[in-house]
């Protein structure tokens, strides 16, 4: 097989770093808008906590979809 | 190309003895929850709750019980306050009467003073008019006598010094505080 | 097969010398000598340390709630408060707050799995055992499945079979051409995803978790013996192993914490009708 480059070790590793990124961010964000929300009303922290956690648990849930693709896939 | 892989489970394919075990495991913890834990802790925040509630009755009945005290204390006050406004009232109203009366007995007194110098007075002329009444007998006999013992031919000297007596009295009576008195007289000795 | 620190071993062993590279942790880790086993009604049961120190774990966790709640009183002892912060946690925090008014009886059930959790996952750090039985996927997975169970069970209970699933497959207030996109992804997510997660999120966490600390350690030791310049670098891994049981502690703490709040917001969903 005729090959121009080659990747060797674990690219799976490479592809979860990448998938980190989006839900990294998004986690960030669903946090800072919590703590923002609960800074300006603090007697909002129990309404929306709940909101919170789900749009966490919905961002993270694509790391740990990534975490378990090289997992699944193999090398 | 990895060393353990090729010994090693894929760590994600679950094992279904673990899986049976894992159960187990969390359903004896469940069940002891359920049925000893749990009720344990919620019987003991119930006895809190219902301690602090029993120290918030108490402390709710004591305020009540001040309250009322004060409420009857202010109620007392306020009668108090009532009764000496009352008694004030009355006080000022017997002073005025007290003052009333004064004024009515000052009066009367005065009045009877006022009778009483009166009275004097009139004792006093009397006395005078009965004093001057003997005098002017006296006179008149002394001028009967002398006019006896001089000689009442000259009739006209006679009612001169006759007149002139009676003038001389009318001067005396013009002079004295009741003028009329005086007249009566001379005119009584007339 | 293979992940992240499998991968950054490999690359380190074609690096150095082949003869005496460092070997890294793989997931052989977590797959330790069988102790004994035996089969029951033709499934095997691999009894190995792992699962001997997640009944040693549940057996510790049992008698300290058992001590504390048996003679709960007015005045909590030092037991019984340190029990009765964790149960009021999940029971005022939770079950009360954000399931809502109809939660506390869900109570002892969040208490459990947090208490569960959070005893298995102390595993992870304590000397002697160093690791989780929450990194072996079957145990993360038992929980999730049981809190799948109970929030579809709990939903259908609470609304009727229809509506509760009517109300997820169609949202309210979202406009009809919209349900092409809507209707799979909110299947998906309800009925796949979130069950799949809660179990992935305990397990990733705890099995990345030891993989960092084992890396670590066994990175010093390597150091410690590699016999050329590199060894001033051991004090730095030895270190970093030390930091990583510190953040391990906190993982511990906030992933029993977060799994039993998105059961109670899943139960909040099931126990409200629609939103």
């Amino acid at each position: 097989m005729d090959l121009l480059a080659q990747v060797t070790g674990s690219v799976g590793s490479i592809g979860y770093g990448i998938a980190t990124i989006g839900p990294g961010i998004g986690v960030g964000l669903v946090w800072a808008a919590y703590i923002q929300a609960t800074a300006r009303q603090p007697e909002s922290a129990g309404l929306t906590r709940t909101y919170a956690f789900l749009g966490f648990a919905l961002a993270e849930a694509l790391a740990l979809i990534g975490f378990v693709a090289p997992l699944v896939y193999g090398t | 190309m990895s060393i353990l892989a090729a010994e090693s489970p894929n760590p994600l394919i679950p094992v279904v003895g673990e899986i049976i075990i894992g159960t187990i495991a969390f359903a004896v913890l469940l069940f002891v929850m359920w049925k000893f834990v749990a009720p344990g802790f919620e019987r003991a925040y119930q006895a809190r709750r219902a301690a602090i509630e029993g120290g918030i009755e108490r402390a709710e009945a004591m305020q009540a019980e001040a309250k009322a005290a004060l409420d009857q204390y202010r109620a007392q006050l306020a009668e108090a306050r009532n009764e000496a406004a009352q008694i004030r009232d009355q006080a000022r109203a017997e002073g005025q009467q007290i003052l009333e009366e004064l004024r009515v007995q000052a009066q009367e007194e005065s009045a009877r003073i006022v009778a009483r110098g009166e009275e004097q007075i009139a004792a006093a002329r009397q006395q005078v008019v009965n004093e001057l009444r003997g005098q002017v007998g006296g006179l008149a006999v002394e001028l009967a006598g002398r006019v006896v013992g001089e000689s009442l031919a000259d009739e006209a000297r006679r009612q001169g010094t006759v007149d002139r007596f009676l003038d001389e009295l009318d001067g005396m009576a013009a002079g004295s505080p009741d003028g009329r008195s005086g007249s009566t007289v001379a005119g009584g000795t007339r | 097969m293979t992940f992240s620190a499998h991968a950054l071993g490999d690359v380190l062993a074609v690096e150095s010398d082949p003869g005496g590279g460092f070997v890294p942790p793989g997931v052989g880790e977590f797959f330790p000598e069988t102790l004994f086993g035996f089969s029951v009604l033709g499934i095997q049961f691999d009894i190995d340390r792992i699962i001997l120190a997640l009944w040693l774990a549940t057996a510790v966790i049992l008698v300290f709630l058992v001590m504390a709640a048996r003679k709960a009183e007015i005045v909590p002892s030092r037991l019984q408060f340190v029990g009765e912060s964790g149960y009021s946690l999940v029971r005022d925090g939770i079950a009360r707050d954000v399931v809502g008014p109809k939660g506390l009886p869900f109570a002892p059930f969040l208490a459990s799995l947090f208490f569960f959790i959070l005893a298995n996952n102390a595993l992870a750090i304590i000397p002697g055992i160093q690791i989780s039985p929450m990194a072996r996927f079957s145990f993360p997975l038992v929980l999730a499945l049981v809190c799948w169970v109970v929030y579809i069970a709990v939903g259908i209970k609470n609304q009727g079979l229809w509506p509760y699933f009517r109300d997820i497959m169609f949202l309210p207030g979202v406009p009809k051409a919209a349900y092409i996109l809507v209707t799979p992804l909110e299947l998906l997510q309800n009925f796949i995803v979130r069950p799949f997660t809660l179990a992935i999120r305990l397990f990733a966490n705890l099995f990345a978790g030891h993989m960092l600390l084992v890396t670590f350690a066994l990175g010093a030791v390597y150091l410690f013996q590699v016999g050329n310049f590199s060894a001033v670098f051991f004090p730095l891994s030895a270190l970093m192993a030390i930091v990583m049981t510190f953040f391990e502690l906190l993982i511990i703490f906030l992933q029993a914490y977060v799994f039993t709040m998105l059961m109670g917001t899943y139960l909040n969903g099931s126990v409200e009708a629609a939103h």
